[in-house]
Order: C-alpha cells, then structure tokens, then sequence
C-alpha cells in the first residue's frame, strides 16, 4: 500500500524530530528555506541542554514536566540514528562567584519541585569531586543530577544522514507557499499531501499571530585545557550563562536573552561578556580557540509557551522558545499523536 | 493638610504615582499583565543598539499595547557620547522628547557617574529633550541638575536591582526639603512595597521600579501591592504624619477610669 504523503516545513530541530517520529510511515517531503541541510534555525546553534529543573526556574512547572517526559523520549530518537550522537546524562553544575550569591540563592529558592528530580546544595570541596578543575575556584553551587545535553551538531548531521536513506525528498533553499485550495485539501507548491507538518520557527512569523523573534547569541570555542564533565551555569546579573562542554573539548558559550528581532552579528559587547564569564569559570578559557560566534532568533509567543495549532490539515508547531532540546520530541509527539501516529 | 496635587512631569499630570519597567519579566504575556495590575501610566523601555524600529517591532508593540506614556531609557550607557546618541535614537524611535538619563559609572555597581551625567544632561536639554537624570541621592548633584533645568530628578534608593529599599533615607529627605518644588521621584534599588510606600511619606512625588515586580514570585500580584502601598504612602504625606515624641502619650483619658492608680 502506498504511504501517505506528508510534508514537513522547516528542516530544523523540530523539522528534524517530526520527520524522525514519521518517516517510516510516511512519504515525507521536507521543505527547507536554507539552501543546506545542517546550519538551519536555532537548534543548529543551542547548547542542547536538557534541564527541566534549572529552567523551572524561569518557566511554569508543566513545561518543565514536558522537559522531563522529553528526556524520556530522546535515547529512543537518538537510537534510529545510523551514527553515535553523544547523549550525557550527567547532571548540570551551577556556580556563582561571591558577588553574585543572592542571585545563586534567589535560583535555589524558584527551583519548581518536579518528581524524581532533586537539587543538591553543594560546598566548595563538593564541586572540587564533580569537576575537579574548578577545585578552589567557588565556595557554594548547586547540583542538579537528573539532568543532562547532547550534541546537537552530530544529531543534525545524523539525523540528515538517516532520512536521506529513507522515503524522504528534501527542497533546500527553495521558496514554498503553502495553500488550501477548495475542498480544504492542503498544498505546497501546488502538490496536495495528506497532512503538513509546519516547523518553520520564526520562519512561520508572518503566519503565526504573536510570534517573535528572541534574539540569543553564543560562542563556540575549542579549549583543549579544559574538561568539564557536564554543562556549568554561572549565575550572571543579566542572563543565565552555560558552558556546555561537547565532544572533542569543544564548548558552547551562551546565551544573551534580548527582545529583539534582529538576527544580524553578535556584538562585541555581548562577545566580551560570554567570553569573559567563561575566563571567569576557567582560565583555561584563555587559549581556547574562537570556532564560531553566531546569533539567532528564538521563536517565541507571548507567553513564552510553546503552541500546536491544527488548522484543516496543517499541524503547526512552534515558539519553543529557549527550550528547543528540552521540549522537542514531548511536545511532537503531543502534536503527532492524535492523528499521524 | 497638605495639598494633593497629580504627578507632573514636564507639565504632563499623572495620577499613579508608580512608574513601571518593561524589563526581566519570565514573558511578556506576564509582563502586560503585570503593567495593567500595577495601573501605572508610564512604563519605561530601554532601546538597544539591536531593535532599529524595524527589528526590535514586535516587542515595542507589546509596549504600544498596553497604552501607557513612554518613558525611553538609556540603559547600559557609559559615556556622555553614548547616551546622548542612544537618546536622539530613542526620539526618533518612540516619538517622544522625554528621557530618562541612565549613564553608568560603575560596571557591577551600576552607579551612576555624577559628572558624566551633568554633562549629558545639558547637552540633551540644549537639543530639547525633556531629561529625567537617574542620579544618586547626592544633593549637591541634585541642585546643579536643578540648576542646568531639569523639572525631574529620580535619585536612587539603592543600586538597580539590589531590591534593598532606601538605603539612605536621610540624604533622600535632605533633597525632598532643599528642594521642594521639584517632581522627585525614587529609582531604583527598591525590593519590598513598604520601600516604596516609604518614600512616598516622606514626600517623594513618584517611584520608578522594575526588578521587584519583574523579578517576585508573581509579578501580577506584586504590581498589584505596589499599587496599593504608592497610594497609601502619598495619602500618609497628604495627611501629614503625627509628630514623633520620645515620651509615650496615652491614646486613651485615664481620668475617671476607677482603678487607675492599681498599676502603681
């Protein structure tokens, strides 16, 4: 029996995750504005963190629930991949230098309770186990050991390398229009499929009411006198700042929070003060090598909650916000559910 | 007695006495909501390098949204050259000649730098901009303010964010009495209602605040309470406070009460 045709718009995180959740079911057509496949949207430039506890903080707590549900679903995604991608489970670290304390203990205080997730209060001589080359170097933290990240450049090459071998048909760098015409069916460039499955992000902004673009920027820098053993925030009196270690002692750097739609450079203000606070972590930062400084739009609602909206075969999901890795595969598979799987 | 008059800043009458950032908010669904529950009339706005009007639309219209006067900021400047850019930016972007002159002299302080900040300040108000300069509680730096032709002063209460209250109540009073006709308003450094309400007794015309709504448990209810503690405070300064004494006065006669004497 032939599949049914589904198109996928925007080969993003989410993109990435619909068609990983679908392809063996579906015919799938994936549409992608960028002319390649593995540097699109803001999930290419994420650290990938999955921290429910740590952004129970700042977000309501049944998003953080989701985040929790969606740690449960990634090692399933991640074992369709024909490559390794590195999936840590490590727990996050949370310092603060002596200046900031009030800010480490406000963070202590808005930790949302979540089931099977504890918080740790750690000493200086506690954070000197977990990651020895900060021994000495802060007196208080905080230890979340449920949580964890993964490589999320490995899992865009992976999980592009896996659909391609599949029933998949890939348009990158193509503009598309999608329509209804009148007996409600749904198109893209004409051709009618059976359901959309629309990703596009901020992509999606001028058909989405009240979304934004939330601009965020990192680094990635390589630093091979440095080891950490799992991502470190450092509280900061403007953003939260992480350094997420990946494979290959690389690391990202992020990220600034400003409310704007502007995707152009980073700045070298917020350059110095990601840098900065990672020097201030570790000096070993000092002869890290700057791979890429890059800056994206997070897409977002106005309530910073992600929406699924179904509208006459079109499944829109979108403004994930800062929390694409944390809620991605919870929140397709909600989307999906009821009528694709 | 005293005589209730409405906020005025540069002629323009307000009647809430609370002036509300649009900062820090978890998202700004909370933050509008949070603006309404405060009934503020002015919320201030910071423009970054990054929002030209065209990118940065999407959040100003939220701002636009709620209906309230601008207040444009010039946060996170250092020097008296980019302050007065980023204000003649903040003109053209929100169609508006006030300014609240934000010029920082120390980094993890945030304190304001006093000599910058007059230079700035008679610079922006020889281009006609109406300057409302975030100064310390500083009154000699408040008097040559007043001297260049600012109409409003907003001294601190305590560094931006530190939610500390009114660190130095009695510089605060010392500015309120040596210069009486002006708008004075409390930014910055105030964590608690009572902080506020407490500026207003003692005759403050307004306070401006961000991180203590923003930043509480609930913003809502939060800007509700400061709400209610802004007008409380003003009504005390109206009512005008008893005088303080050292020697306790029975609030009740103790003339004709029986056993009167039993306590000895």
């Amino acid at each position: 029996m032939k599949k049914p045709k589904v198109a996928i718009l925007g080969f993003g995180l989410v993109g990435r995750v619909a068609a990983l959740m679908l392809h063996e079911q579906y015919q799938l057509s994936i549409f992608e504005a960028a002319p390649n496949a593995n540097d699109n949207g803001a999930g290419a430039l994420a650290a990938a963190m999955l921290a429910p506890m740590a952004e129970s903080v700042i977000c309501d707590t049944d998003i953080a629930q989701l985040g929790v549900e969606a740690m449960g679903l990634w090692p399933k995604l991640l074992a369709m991949l024909p490559s390794p991608v590195m999936y840590q489970q490590t727990g996050t670290l949370i310092v603060a230098h002596q200046q900031d304390m009030g800010d480490l203990r406000s963070f202590s205080q808005r930790l949302k309770p979540l089931a099977g997730h504890q918080a740790q209060q750690l000493t200086g001589q506690d954070i000197a186990k977990l990651e020895p080359e900060l021994a000495g170097r802060f007196h208080q933290g905080i230890y979340l050991p449920s949580e964890g990240q993964l490589d999320n450049q490995a899992f865009y090459q992976a999980s592009f390398e896996l659909l391609q071998t599949k029933d998949c048909r890939f348009y990158f760098g193509q503009s598309f229009e999608l329509q209804h015409d009148e007996h409600s069916n749904a198109l893209v460039n004409d051709e009618v499929f059976d359901w959309i499955i629309d990703c596009r992000g901020i992509g999606a902004k001028k058909q989405l009411a009240g979304l934004r673009g939330v601009r965020g920027e990192v680094a990635r820098v390589y630093a091979p006198e440095v080891t950490l053993n799992r991502p470190v925030r450092l509280m900061h009196p403007r953003y939260p700042i992480y350094i997420a270690p990946k494979p290959n002692h690389e690391f990202v750097i992020g990220a600034t929070e400003i409310e704007s739609q502007d995707d152009g450079p980073i700045t070298v203000r917020s350059t110095l003060e990601l840098l900065s606070a990672a020097y201030t972590v570790h000096s070993g930062f000092a002869e890290a090598r700057v791979m890429a400084l890059n800056a994206g739009l997070r897409p977002a609602f106005t309530d910073n909650r992600p929406k699924i909206s179904v509208n006459a075969k079109v499944i829109s999901i979108n403004g994930l916000y800062r929390h694409g890795y944390l809620l991605a595969p919870a929140v397709v598979k909600q989307a999906l559910s009821k009528e694709l799987l | 007695m005293r005589d209730d008059k409405p906020l005025n800043i540069y002629g323009q009458r307000f009647e809430s006495r609370l002036l509300i950032g649009s900062a820090l908010y978890p998202s700004p669904q909370v933050m509008q909501e949070a603006i309404r529950a405060s009934q503020s009339q002015i919320v201030t706005v910071s423009l970054r390098r990054q929002n030209s009007v065209s990118a940065g639309d999407d959040f100003w219209q939220l701002i636009k949204d709620t209906g309230l006067t601008v207040l444009p900021n010039t946060a996170g400047c250092h020097s008296v050259k980019e302050a007065v850019t980023l204000a003649q930016m903040c003109r053209e972007v929100f169609a508006t000649d006030w300014i609240k002159l934000e010029l920082i002299g120390d980094e993890y302080n945030l304190q304001p730098d006093p000599v910058a900040l007059l230079e700035a300040t008679q610079i922006l108000l020889s281009e006609g901009f109406k300057v409302l300069p975030y100064c310390t509680d500083d009154l000699v730096l408040c008097q040559r303010l007043a001297a260049l032709g600012c109409e409003v002063l907003m001294p601190w209460g305590a560094p931006i964010g530190t939610g500390k209250g009114l660190l130095n109540p009695y510089n605060l009073s010392m500015i309120r009495q040596r210069l009486p006709d002006m708008t004075l308003i409390v930014d910055a450094g105030l964590g608690l209602p009572s902080h506020a309400c407490q500026a207003l007794e003692m005759g403050y015309d307004a306070v401006l605040l961000n991180s203590a709504i923003a930043g509480a448990g609930c913003p809502v209810k939060m800007a509700k309470a400061f709400n209610h503690a802004v007008q409380a405070g003003r009504a005390a300064y109206v009512a005008q406070a008893m005088p303080e004494k050292d020697v306790a006065a029975p609030s009740t006669p103790t003339m004709g009460m029986p056993f009167w004497h039993q306590s000895n």
